[in-house]
């Protein structure tokens, strides 16, 4: 009945917001121009992935794409969720690529979402398994998602190029999120994290562990790192190590960093074929690094991390119709193009006010009232 | 003190209480009974719980009602100014309606109303306002009027009883949100009997009651007196309506909606001559209500459709409360009334000019008020015209005007409308205001003047309606009263431009003059940038694109850079420069979160790179760390303030101002005077907020809970979880309200959107044409906003209930009209039921008084909405015309309905538990799809399809040469079956919901034609003379069954041996003539021959005895049937 109207877009650029979005607030979108003048066009093998998980996840949903999969059609369904959901996620992304829209299309499902997601755990792109578990679910909380619901367990570890990892997550549905008032970033009082190993020995680890706490001892003494040493069928299909480390400050922030060394994928092999293989650098020298990457994080302020900017921006804009208030450090540049996105589809804009004196900024808005429309009424 | 010395003075007589007489001994027997009660009580434990069981129950008891009293508490999320509440006043025909509003209207105003056309805004307190709106007669108009209605008066004929309309209206209103109900009898003064007239009343108070609650208000109006309703009575349901609370209802808190009280067609006079029925582009007027319209907002207008907004815009509230100044009552000058569909009200102010309407009776009945100085000039200046009025007033004397409205069907157009003209054009320029101007170019000194002045006018408007000072005229009186007034304005409204620390400034330098406005408009303005610099980054330009900063500029070449390079780079490096770059070059940047380069760390192992966050960890100065949030806190309230005027006035340049906040670099000066005000305002604001919570909590804790932004929402006292989340959502309003009163004005609409309370000008384009040509004031219009996901077609499930009062049951298919949200639309539902594993089992009709689901495609809603049918939309039907409620239980892409299906086969060939069986499916395919399923026969053997046949077996035709036939089945049987048994598959298939809908167009036809939509297929076969087709098949007859021959039963000869005697069978042949016994003759005995004669005389007499007796009954009878008949 009647036309539908389709919201024009292009490129490829933000392709989960964009997905997400729209099927929050049941837009239809066309995406044109997608890779368009690459050697390869179309849309990527992750991106068709997320389609596929998007389609997993609702309820009559239209996907076309054209021929040569530089053209999406998307007329979204409606949120269903359920369990015993199983999606592959491949090996051209991690999973924490598809973990940050499935958090949010989960909470406004109409049934708590349980999934088994499979392909690579951890990943020098996307936030890891560990950072979601450590820090994303605790943001979650702050936004009065029931923390009781929300799990994430990693059955095994998988990383580049290979894969094989497998996590199992639960996310639970809420009615609406109420609004937030987080600027208080506090002073960090204690640093943890999780260093593992798949297929390469447990020593390496624990180069990492010492490595990092070499860094943090000079600043506080509570720091804890775990390692998790894996093995077998724990281990996934390739070789590779990796830590992921959170500070979590006195009121309750959590600032998370991470990374993964592994060998590249093989598409990306090809490209330097005619250099040596590349060495992987060594597990000292990760732990050294990592530790600089989350003090960076710490230095810059804010009540997150600024892999989490994005998540925290939608999470404001999709409240309820009340003033949330955030602090974030400097914007980074995936924040900015969700602050864009959200203006273009739920037309809420924030109001961005630099803090000169911290070097921060505070971000305003007004919510946009979504609602769980899905959720069945008794 | 009067008092007190009056009193001294005189001595009062003494009461002198009766000694004797009837008063006297009730007084006696009173205190005699007081006497014993008293002595009963001098035993308090008498009273006291005996045992311990009642005692806990009592206590229960009481809780148990404390607990039932509460209700979730409602958020209101309206921070604006109250809109006016919409008063609709509803009734059956002829039952004076439009009376009492124009009462109503005389007793707020003292005006005579001539004609109830649309709503009628009146102020009728300090604090509040009223909207009186007569709702129309037709269901459509009553489903519209339920909608936006805050109180309702139901009107009732006292003298004739209730009427179809109050109940449908009840009804209606309840589906939509039950809105406070007051019902008003009137034409009581038919009641020539005071018993009757009281044994009415009661009656239909209890009927009122029994739909509503019991003691629900309803109100008596005795009489007329002079055409009018008295005014004692009137003036007590006044009183009635002042003092009613309005609660929040939830669809409409959570939606935004106008109530359109004015109209206008503003498509190009061109085009509607070109042709007269191209769209229209239209402007609706009318207080925003429910919750903030954002600009991109869809909405939906009842009646005629969708649209999205091509403009809105907040006027200047023409009918504004009056100020706040403290007094008792409204003065005379403040009670005004805004009805421009009536003609009436005074002035109009549009986005671009200001109009004074004048209506002809108006002008000749009322010159006392404030419209007469208007009005007076008008005359001097058209002579015609005013010849024309007179000739016009002397036909309406204030007696007809009754008559009148009753007759005049047809002419609504009594007023003239004219453009108010001041003097020169350019001043003229600036009373088209609007706040949305003030941002465009301002270049030199005088526009800005003339712009500030705009923004002052447009305030004070607000509170002075009176168009004197209009019609002056020039331009010289205007700028001084801008002069004089500005300042006071600025004081008083926080709507202008200015941000607060703007007016302490202004204050100081009154006398300044426009010099120094000039100049704080342009510090304005710079301050303005500097917040939006950031937000200009990130969110693209907006309207000023001269004020580019020096960042930006140096931002986009950078990116321009990048373009043209763009070819020339390598593919790794090109995405990491759009990165950087922010401008979106590329649309293909790969998506990640994640966004570290690990490459430019600084060396956390110096001293001094890691002493420098030293403070951001516990180890750390604690204070310091504070103080970082302390500051900042600060400084985010105080962003208004950054520009600091002092500065401004010793010569210091804005420009190195702005490029210091614009490159965070430099810490701003904090005006020390600047944060003391601000304190100041924290505590007053604190204080309110106490106020408001009786001081429940500590000073303290509120301190934190403003400085901090933390939460303490554990630290609640002792109160129980009800009040911790009223003083939650309390909590939340008054951040929310801080929050957005920090933002300049722009800013905040952009954020928020408009606020409720705002009296707004919605234009919207591309209107069917028949929305102009059939408009009609007495149907007001309503404007809904469409919420989240409201604009999309699906399923949507309900759970409905048919209305007791409808006669018959609904049946699935049948087209009926829902009123869902703000909408309606004629849809199909089917109609279901939940059976106990889930299913939806399609219902061919509704149960006769059970719950079932609908299931009906449409427009979607959100769940929990309320839902109304009605099948027939016309006036003249007596019945109720409410078929059903519903409301909404969740929707859907796909509807999940499934009804019963039985195939049914023959066996073609029976093996010995095997059979195949043909006709029950069609082709091979179908049969694998069913492998596996339950069969039964009539006889009930059950059965199992195994297969699909092999050809050899089944298939008999092939071997005749014909085509082998495809859907004979292989299955298997717990028996063996019959050749002549039926063989069932009971199944259930998916029902299609038809994909139906059609939204209701009444407001693009004449309103007295009743819409008509898709008929049902009843209606079609009568309108055919069509009968209903019947399977002949179906019908019941009755059943014939042959007499079964049975062959004779034939035993074998070598059984027949071995039987016994006993069992053999017995072959007696047949005799051709009869036995002896039967042949012989009877000889008697001549005794017996007596025996035999007597006994057959005796016979005879007896006989005889008795025919002669019922000869005789035989007459009597007759003779009694005569009588009976005669007399019957």
């Amino acid at each position: 009945m009647g036309k539908i109207t389709y919201k024009r877009l292009k490129g490829s650029q933000n392709m989960r917001q964009r997905l997400l979005l729209a099927t929050l607030k049941s837009t239809p979108v066309l995406i044109e121009d997608i890779h368009a003048d690459d050697t390869l066009p179309g849309l990527r093998p992750h991106e068709i992935s997320l389609l596929r998980l998007f389609e997993k996840l609702t309820d009559d949903c239209l996907i076309e794409i054209n021929e040569t999969g530089t053209k999406l059609k998307y007329k979204p369904g409606i949120i269903v969720g359920g369990s015993h959901l199983v999606h592959d996620c491949g090996v051209s992304r991690a999973i924490g690529y598809f973990l940050e829209p499935l958090i949010l299309l989960g909470l406004f499902a109409r049934k708590t979402l349980v999934i088994i997601l499979k392909g690579i755990t951890n990943d020098s792109k996307d936030p890891s398994v560990d950072t979601f578990r450590s820090t994303t679910f605790p943001l979650l909380k702050r936004f009065g998602v029931p923390s009781e619901g929300l799990k994430l367990e990693i059955k095994s570890r998988g990383v580049s190029p290979h894969g094989g990892g497998e996590v199992h997550l639960a996310i639970p549905t809420v009615q609406h999120l109420t609004a937030t008032m987080w600027t208080d970033e506090g002073m960090v009082k204690r640093i943890r994290g999780e260093a593992f190993t798949t297929r390469v020995s447990v020593q390496l680890g624990n180069e990492m562990i010492y490595a990092a706490r070499g860094i943090f001892n000079r600043l506080l003494p509570d720091v804890y790192i775990a390692s998790d040493y894996r093995k077998r069928s724990e281990a996934g299909n390739s070789s590779g190590y990796g830590i992921s480390l959170v500070a979590e400050t006195t009121s309750g922030c959590c600032i998370s960093a991470d990374t993964t060394v592994s060998y590249p994928r093989g598409d990306e092999e090809e490209d330097i074929e005619g250099e040596e293989k590349k060495e992987l650098i060594p597990a000292a020298d990760v732990g050294e690094k990592l530790a600089s990457v989350l003090l960076e994080e710490i230095e810059k302020g804010g009540v997150v991390d600024s892999t989490h900017q994005g998540l925290l921006f939608l999470l404001c804009a999709l409240c309820v119709n009340d003033v949330s208030k955030v602090r974030v450090g400097k914007l980074s540049p995936y924040g900015i193009e969700t602050l864009r996105e959200i203006r273009d589809f739920l037309d809420v804009q924030f109001v961005i006010k630099p803090d000169p004196s911290t070097g921060t900024v505070i971000l305003k808005c007004w919510g946009s009232g979504m609602k769980n429309l899905s959720r069945k009424t008794t | 003190m009067a008092m007190d010395s009056g009193a001294d003075g005189q001595s009062h007589k003494a009461h002198r209480s009766r000694h004797s007489g009837a008063s006297a001994k009730k007084k006696t027997k009173a205190k005699n009974k007081d006497q014993n009660s008293d002595q009963k009580q001098q035993n308090p434990k008498a009273f006291a719980f005996r045992s311990n069981a009642k005692a806990k129950r009592l206590q229960s008891r009481a809780v148990e009602k404390e607990q039932r009293r509460l209700h979730l508490p409602v958020i209101d999320r309206s921070y604006g100014e109250l809109p006016p509440f919409v008063v609709v006043v509803q009734g059956p025909p002829q039952v004076g309606k439009s009376l009492l509003i124009k009462t109503l209207v005389k007793h707020y105003t003292k005006h005579n109303l001539p004609d109830v056309r649309g709503p009628i805004t009146i102020v009728s307190g300090k604090q509040r306002r009223l909207q009186f709106v007569e709702c129309p007669n037709d269901i459509n108009g009553m489903i519209d009027a339920a909608k936006f209605a805050d109180l309702a008066l139901l009107l009732i004929d006292g003298s004739y009883g209730f009427e179809m309309e109050t109940f449908e209206f009840l009804n209606i209103l309840q589906v939509h949100g039950f809105p406070k109900v007051m019902g008003v009898l009137t034409h009581l003064d038919k009641f020539k009997d005071v018993k009757k007239l009281k044994k009415t009343k009661q009656r239909l108070k209890h009927r009122f009651w029994t739909e509503i609650y019991d003691g629900a208000k309803l109100f008596y109006l005795s009489g007329l007196i002079h055409g009018k309703y008295p005014k004692r009575e009137v003036h007590n349901l006044a009183r009635f309506i002042s003092v009613m609370k309005f609660p929040p209802l939830s669809w409409r808190t959570s939606h935004p909606y106008l109530l359109v009280d004015r109209f206008e067609d503003v498509t190009p006079p061109e085009r509607v001559q070109m042709n007269s029925k191209c769209d229209r582009n239209v402007t609706l007027y009318g207080y925003l209500r429910g919750c903030n319209l954002k600009k991109g907002t869809k909405v939906h207008i009842a009646g005629v459709g969708d649209f999205s907004l091509a403009g809105v815009t907040g006027l200047s509230d023409p009918c504004p409360l009056p100020s706040a100044a403290k007094k008792k009552g409204l003065r005379d000058k403040e009670k005004l009334f805004y009805a421009p569909m009536s003609g009436l009200g005074d002035l109009l102010y549009d986005k671009d000019a200001v109009y004074i309407n004048i209506n002809d009776q108006f002008v000749q009945y009322s010159k006392v008020d404030e419209m007469g100085g208007t009005t007076n000039k008008e005359n001097k200046r058209d002579v015609g015209e005013d010849l024309v009025k007179s000739l016009q007033a002397v036909k309406s004397p204030i007696d007809e005007k009754l008559e009148k409205t009753k007759i005049s069907l047809f002419s609504h157009n009594g007023r003239k409308r004219r453009k108010a003209i001041f003097g020169d054009g350019v001043d003229h320029s600036n009373l088209k205001s609007t706040d949305e101007e003030n941002e465009g170019d301002e270049d030199d000194d005088s526009d800005n003047d003339n712009d500030e002045g705009e923004n002052d006018r447009s305030n004070e408007d607000n509170e002075s309606c009176s168009g004197s000072e209009f019609s002056d005229g020039d331009e010289e009186d205007l700028k001084s009263e801008e002069d004089d007034r500005s300042n006071e304005d600025n004081e008083s409204c926080s709507g202008s431009e200015f941000s607060d620390g703007d007016e302490e400034d202004l204050k100081s330098e009154d006398g300044m003059g426009n010099i120094s406005k000039w100049r704080a408009s342009l510090v304005e303005r710079a301050s303005k940038k500097q917040n939006i610099n950031l937000m200009q980054l990130v969110y693209g330009k907006s309207a000023s694109t001269s004020n580019t900063s020096a960042n930006e500029v140096k931002d986009d070449s950078e990116n321009e850079e990048s373009d043209e390079d763009e070819f020339f780079k390598p593919k790794g490096q090109r995405a990491k420069n759009s990165i950087e770059g922010l401008g979106g070059g590329n649309i293909n940047t790969e998506d990640c979160s994640k966004s570290t380069k690990i490459s430019e760390l600084k060396n956390w192992k110096e001293e001094e790179v890691y002493e420098s966050i030293r403070d951001r960890f516990v180890t750390g100065d604690w204070s310091k760390g504070a103080l970082r949030n302390q500051m900042s806190e600060a400084k985010t309230e105080e962003d208004d303030i950054d520009g600091d005027f002092e500065d401004l006035e010793t010569g210091e340049k804005y420009e190195s101002h702005q490029k210091d906040d614009s490159s965070n670099g430099g810490i701003q000066k904090e005006d020390d005077d600047a944060i003391e005000e601000r304190r100041l305002k924290k505590l007053a604001l604190r204080a309110k907020f106490d106020a408001h919570y009786d001081g429940s909590e500590s000073p303290e804790e509120e301190t934190d809970v403003q400085n901090g932004g933390k939460f303490h929402r554990s630290q609640a006292n002792d109160s129980g979880y009800y009040d911790k989340l009223k003083e939650e959502i309390e909590l939340q309003k008054q951040i929310n309200i801080a929050e957005l009163d920090d933002l300049d004005e722009t800013t905040r609409l952009e954020i928020e959107g408009f606020r409720t309370g705002m009296y707004l000008r919605l234009e919207v384009h591309d209107v069917p044409f028949e929305m102009i040509e059939y408009f009609d004031p007495c149907h007001p219009i309503l404007v809904g906003g469409i919420g989240l996901g409201e604009e999309n077609v699906g399923y949507m499930q309900t759970r409905l209930k048919r209305h007791r009062w409808h006669k018959k049951v609904l049946k699935t298919r049948d087209p009926i009209i829902v009123s869902i949200g703000w909408r309606r639309y004629q849809t199909t539902p089917v109609y279901a039921i939940e059976d106990q594993n889930g299913r939806h089992r399609m219902l061919k009709y509704t149960p006769e008084h059970m719950h079932c689901l609908a299931m009906f495609w449409g427009p979607l809603a959100p769940p929990k909405t309320g839902v109304l049918a009605v099948q027939n939309l016309s006036n003249n039907q007596a019945a109720f015309r409410i078929i059903a409620t519903a409301y909404v239980l969740e929707f859907n892409h796909a509807a999940r309905i499934v009804k019963k299906i039985k195939l049914v086969g023959y066996p073609c060939k029976i093996f010995k538990k095997t059979a195949l069986i043909k006709d029950m499916f069609t082709s091979d395919l179908e049969v694998a799809r069913f492998e596996g399923a339950a069969i039964r026969t009539v006889s009930g053997i059950r059965g199992q399809v195994k297969k699909a046949a092999k050809e050899e077996i089944g298939n008999q035709p092939k071997k005749k040469g014909g085509q082998a036939r495809e859907g004979i089945a292989r299955c298997t049987f717990e028996d063996r079956i019959l050749m002549s048994d039926i063989v069932f598959l009971r199944a259930w298939t998916q029902v299609e919901v038809p994909h139906f809908y059609n939204a209701l167009t009444t407001s693009l036809q004449p309103r007295q034609k009743t819409w008509q939509g898709m008929k049902t297929v009843a209606e079609l076969r009568r309108e055919h003379n069509l009968s209903i087709p019947v399977n002949k098949d179906s019908l019941y007859k009755p059943i014939e069954r042959k007499p079964r021959k049975f062959n004779p039963l034939v035993i074998p000869k070598a059984l027949q041996a071995d039987l016994p005697f006993e069992s053999k069978p017995k072959n007696i042949p047949h005799r051709k003539r009869p036995l002896l016994e039967d042949r012989r003759a009877v000889v008697m005995e001549p005794h017996e021959r007596k025996v035999h004669a007597l006994v057959q005389h005796l016979q005879l007499i007896r006989n005889d005895k008795m025919k002669k007796r019922k000869i005789k009954e035989e007459e009597k009878r007759k003779e009694f049937m005569l009588l009976f008949n005669t007399f019957s």
